[in-house]
């Protein structure tokens, strides 16, 4: 948008004389809009950084301060490098590659299904596709939590306790993912299948070669809201996996906070770090992934 | 179905087997299992059980706790849904007007979209905390004591408070790239036809940004029906008390927390219900507006 | 296939035959520190012997714990030794099948066992109705007083015998002197278990529950726990008493910061209050009671949680787990948790190294809790039994958080408490057909 645009468009958001302030006053307007909306999201984050610095003793009695105190070495070395259980093996750093694996699993996992089946939904003529579909997307909304007593008996049963595969796939089995991608492949123009059909192409090829690449918007969405929900996990992680090389973060951190009859000082200098550590690698994701969909995401979805 | 679709027997089969296979493993066998329980009271470690038919449900249905509980959950998702998506409508149609500093006000406002829910409602029990909350203080500045864990529409407040914060980022990224991918030519087009910003707003931008809308609606509503159990669980410290809670809390509370696997099955298969409920009907809403679109 | 099978047999007897180290495992609630200290006195257990090894591993809270417990036990994947807590007790002690009661398991391994080791307060709590102990006293508390020793000073008072001394003389006085007089932090815990069993006051029909889950009823309904809590919401009116929610946390902490006097909270939250370098000096006593009610106050329940080994394990692994169980009995590991975490010692012996090191010397708060645990027993002091226990907990703490903000009065709430748990109750004993 030019500098004249925004000077009109501010212009005409409010009707104050002279002009050289109307374009001042929108324009502050707009920013102070969004400085306390940044201010809104962040500063929780601050005030969680900022009690990782200080003594756990002083956060119990006085809460955040604007004091940046001498603990963030020490919180940090324990935070990622001291195990908080019997093994010693669920240190930061591992539980952190088990979160990964978790989200990248589920994530890829979930857009994989999700698309296959999708695409057969929306390109094939099915006798029972209306069952299928039924089938599919009565799962939809209903998550783990809800039936994760008998969930847990089927995963026993198949001998994935204590698995990435146990830990991954029963999160998988909801339709989210089919749904979206249904949804878009509907949006997709229909001469493009034509065109293809023309050229002579199958339907493999044409799901590779053209669907997939048209799509890159979508799945990088679908990535970003997976991955991000596989790895803040918390329940049925703590219900799979029993070793403690399996743990993963936001299971670690919920670890640390817990103190039972307030018998000890809970360590909040390292669950709080932790919970920053634990923000980052999504963080990441959404910005890598952002550029791909920043441009397109409603487009094609028109 | 397209009608320009392609004949092809077995590969459309093949691609519907992984996930098939998955739900039916994963989903309708533990579903149709809590089907069954819901008519049973059985001890949490196989020994014992009574068929009671119906019982379990007409003892929810004459539980005065639990209509209040489904009342609060509708009152929480409407708000958290209403209050996640409006603010972050805002903040995405002020960052895409605004040419200096819009990548830091992103990449700012983006942060807590990957606070996990335990974390964020940990992050509210500080903010919140009875004797040095900064929140409470604040709050405590225009006359009201406010305590969490005590008054229940303190806590209530708190829960919406904090599941909002932690669901606008994941808005305002897919309302900034839906307004960022409307052609420059429908926006100068929309500048000459249409003199107030408001007006343009409603009847050009709006519209444009219904898709998208529609897609973090059903994101949101999840959201606010599910996702929030670990903010709640956190910020009553696990102990449900005289607290405000959601459906699925209490399915967690009376099934995970208590055992009682009959009433929380009951439980269960109410909210399948429900929920496929209002998936038909969005699905339906969602399905006329694509098409007219 | 066979031949397969032979051979890894034979691997496995030669690997047996050179390293006999039987493997067991122990599922736990004890998160953050108190984690550690389960974890230093498995491995003390590890390299005290070569036969057994222990694995502890935290699951969770005590609900969560049990629940992956009872679902690990259902998919025949149950650790050996099960960490189930006090309102847990009914539903472990009544599945039969479920456990191996710790009496059978320690006089099988040869270990021995004889119940008046342990201290009269813990003995029965985890019993059945004939005195079998089935679960291994583990972190056992009760509920105390605390006390802010500069504040009482300040306002010219000692710490209050009976809730008359409260209301008449303490709390006044400690009002007067800037003092909130009282917090506490488990109303159905403090103000509703050990209410019964510091007043020797039936909790429920068939001994408690202890004879059977067919037509248990609960007898809260009752005009003295009743008058109880009007008195408790005349302090609060007050400002004698006050109620900070159902977190354990929220009610303790303004004891810390010095606003309130008097805290009741848990014998095992004396490590934590000692390390936290409070601005007073505090030390503790006896939970009160109503000489209204009661002229000879009796013992009070334990809190806490206690060990139980699962069934469906093998003779070996029973045997390791005995061992262990025996190990966490000696009275140095005694002493030593204990000494840690606060929780009292099970056993006599225990008890006695304690005080022969000199432990209660230097802080005689820290013995208050054994000490009321070893108060005379009456009919109704052993403990209780109920079903759906988790619930009832819930449905107390929701009406009594009621009462506390005027939502709600005495009466109707303690009416809906009697209806709701009886009506669980009722559910419990169809799930035990």
């Amino acid at each position: 948008m030019s500098e004249a645009n925004a000077a009109a468009m501010a212009a005409a958001t409010l009707s104050t004389p002279s002009k050289g302030r109307r374009i001042k006053a929108g324009t502050v307007f707009d920013h102070l809009i969004l400085i306390l909306g940044a201010l809104f999201m962040i500063v929780p984050l601050i005030m969680v950084f900022q009690m990782t610095t200080v003594p756990d003793v002083e956060v119990i009695k006085t809460g955040p301060s604007f004091k940046i105190g001498d603990q963030l070495d020490d919180n940090f070395n324990k935070a990622m490098f001291e195990a908080s259980g019997f093994s010693g093996k669920n240190t930061g750093t591992n539980m952190l590659l088990n979160s990964f694996i978790l989200g990248i699993g589920f994530a890829v996992g979930k857009i994989v299904i999700g698309m296959m089946a999708a695409y057969a939904i929306v390109y094939f003529r099915l006798r029972f596709a209306t069952l299928a579909f039924w089938v599919i997307f009565t799962t939809l909304l209903l998550p783990l939590e809800v039936r994760i007593l008998p969930s847990y008996e089927v995963v026993q049963r198949l001998g994935m306790l204590n698995t990435y595969q146990g830990l991954i796939i029963p999160l998988i089995a909801s339709a989210t993912a089919t749904f979206f991608f249904r949804q878009y492949f509907r949006s997709v123009p229909e001469e493009l299948v034509e065109a293809a059909r023309i050229d002579g192409a199958g339907p493999v090829k044409f799901f590779v070669d053209i669907l997939v690449p048209l799509s890159k918007t979508m799945i990088a969405a679908m990535f970003i809201i997976m991955f991000v929900y596989g790895w803040n996990q918390y329940l049925w992680p703590t219900m799979i996996t029993t070793e403690e090389d399996m743990f993963t973060l936001v299971r670690g951190i919920k670890q640390i906070t817990q103190v039972m009859e307030g018998n000890r000082i809970p360590e909040y200098g390292r669950a709080n770090l932790l919970a920053i550590i634990a923000i980052i690698p999504p963080v990441f994701v959404v910005i890598f992934f952002q550029s791909w969909f920043v441009k397109g995401l409603t487009e094609s979805d028109k | 179905m397209k009608r320009a679709g392609f004949a092809t027997k077995w590969l459309p089969i093949l691609l519907l087997v992984p996930q098939l296979t998955i739900i039916a493993v994963f989903f309708y066998w533990p579903a149709a299992h809590a089907v069954q329980s819901s008519f049973y009271l059985q001890d949490p470690f196989g020994f014992g059980s009574s068929f009671v038919g119906f019982d379990n449900y007409s003892d929810l249905m004459d539980n005065r706790e639990y209509r209040r509980i489904a009342w609060f959950t509708v009152i929480f998702t409407v708000l958290v849904t209403f209050f996640s998506l409006a603010i972050a409508l805002l903040l995405a149609v002020k960052a895409d007007k605004v040419i200096r500093g819009a990548k830091s006000y992103r990449t700012l406002i983006m942060w807590v979209y990957a606070v996990a829910p335990p974390v964020a409602g940990f992050i509210g029990l500080i903010l919140f905390n009875q004797s040095w909350g900064p929140l409470t203080r604040l709050i405590g500045q225009f006359g009201h004591q406010f305590t969490l864990g005590v008054n229940y529409t303190d806590t209530a407040f708190a829960m919406v408070l904090v599941s909002v914060w932690k669901q606008v980022p994941v808005n305002f990224i897919f309302f900034l790239s839906g307004l960022q991918s409307i052609p420059k030519s429908v926006r100068e087009a929309a500048l000459i036809d249409n003199r107030s910003a408001s007006g343009r707003f409603w009847d050009v931008t709006f519209p444009l940004l219904a898709p998208t809308g529609f897609f973090l609606l059903i994101i949101n509503i999840t959201y606010a029906l599910f996702d929030t159990f670990g903010v709640i669980d956190t910020l009553v410290k696990g102990e449900p008390g005289n607290n405000p809670m959601t459906l699925v809390y209490k399915v967690y509370v009376d099934g995970f927390r208590g055992n009682d696997l009959g009433g929380s099955s009951a439980q269960s298969v109410i909210l399948m219900i429900l929920v496929l409920a209002l998936t038909v009907f969005q699905f339906r809403m969602l399905e006329r507006r694509i098409h007219y679109t | 296939m066979k031949r397969f099978t032979l051979a890894a047999a034979a691997a496995s007897l030669l690997s047996g035959a050179a390293y006999a180290e039987t493997e067991i495992t122990l599922w736990h609630a004890m998160g953050g520190a108190l984690g550690e200290t389960v974890n230093a006195i498995a491995e003390d257990f590890n390299a005290s012997q070569d036969a057994y090894k222990i694995t502890p591993v935290f699951k969770g809270t005590y609900e969560e714990t049990l629940t992956a417990g009872i679902a690990a036990f259902r998919a025949g994947e149950q650790p050996n030794i099960l960490q189930v807590f006090d309102a847990g007790a009914a539903t472990v002690i009544g599945a039969k099948g479920a456990t191996v009661a710790v009496e059978d398991l320690l006089k099988e391994s040869g270990t021995g066992f004889d119940i008046e080791d342990y201290i009269s307060g813990v003995r029965y709590f985890y019993a059945d109705s004939d005195g079998k102990m089935i679960g291994m006293p583990f972190n056992s508390s009760s509920p105390v007083m605390y006390y802010n020793v500069n504040a009482l000073e300040a306002a010219g008072v000692t710490p209050p015998k009976t809730w008359e001394e409260f209301q008449t003389v303490t709390a006044p006085a400690l009002k007067d002197a800037g003092y909130v007089g009282l917090s506490q932090s488990h109303l159905p815990w403090i103000f509703t278990e050990n209410f019964m069993s510091r007043h020797n006051l039936p909790f429920a029909t068939n001994d408690n529950g202890y004879d059977g889950v067919d037509g248990t009823k609960i007898l809260v309904n009752n005009d003295a726990i009743k008058n109880h809590f009007k008195a408790v919401t005349d302090w609060q009116d007050k400002g004698f008493f006050q109620w900070f929610g159902t977190g354990w946390g929220d009610n303790q902490t303004p004891f810390e910061e010095g606003k309130v006097a008097i805290w009741l909270g848990s014998s095992g939250s004396f490590g934590g209050l000692s390390k936290k370098d409070l601005p007073f000096e505090f030390s503790a006593t006896y939970l009160p009671y109503w000489e209204a009610v009661t002229k000879e106050p009796k013992q009070t329940f334990i809190g806490g949680a206690s060990l139980f080994a699962m069934a469906g394990k093998s003779a070996e692994e029973n045997k390791a787990t005995a061992a262990f169980f025996e190990f966490l009995t000696k009275p140095e590991t005694q002493f030593f948790w204990h000494k840690e975490t606060g929780y009292v010692p099970v056993t006599e012996a225990a008890y006695e190294l304690a005080k022969k090191e000199g432990h209660y010397e230097a802080m005689p708060a820290a013995e208050i809790g054994i000490k009321q645990l070893s108060l005379p027993a009456g009919a109704h002091t052993k403990g209780y039994r109920m079903g759906f226990y988790v619930q009832i907990r819930d449905v107390m703490n929701r009406e009594y958080g009621r009462i506390l903000t005027g939502e709600t009065d005495v009466d109707a709430a303690f009416a809906n408490i009697e209806k709701e748990a009886n009506g669980l109750l009722e559910r419990f004993a169809k799930t035990q057909k």
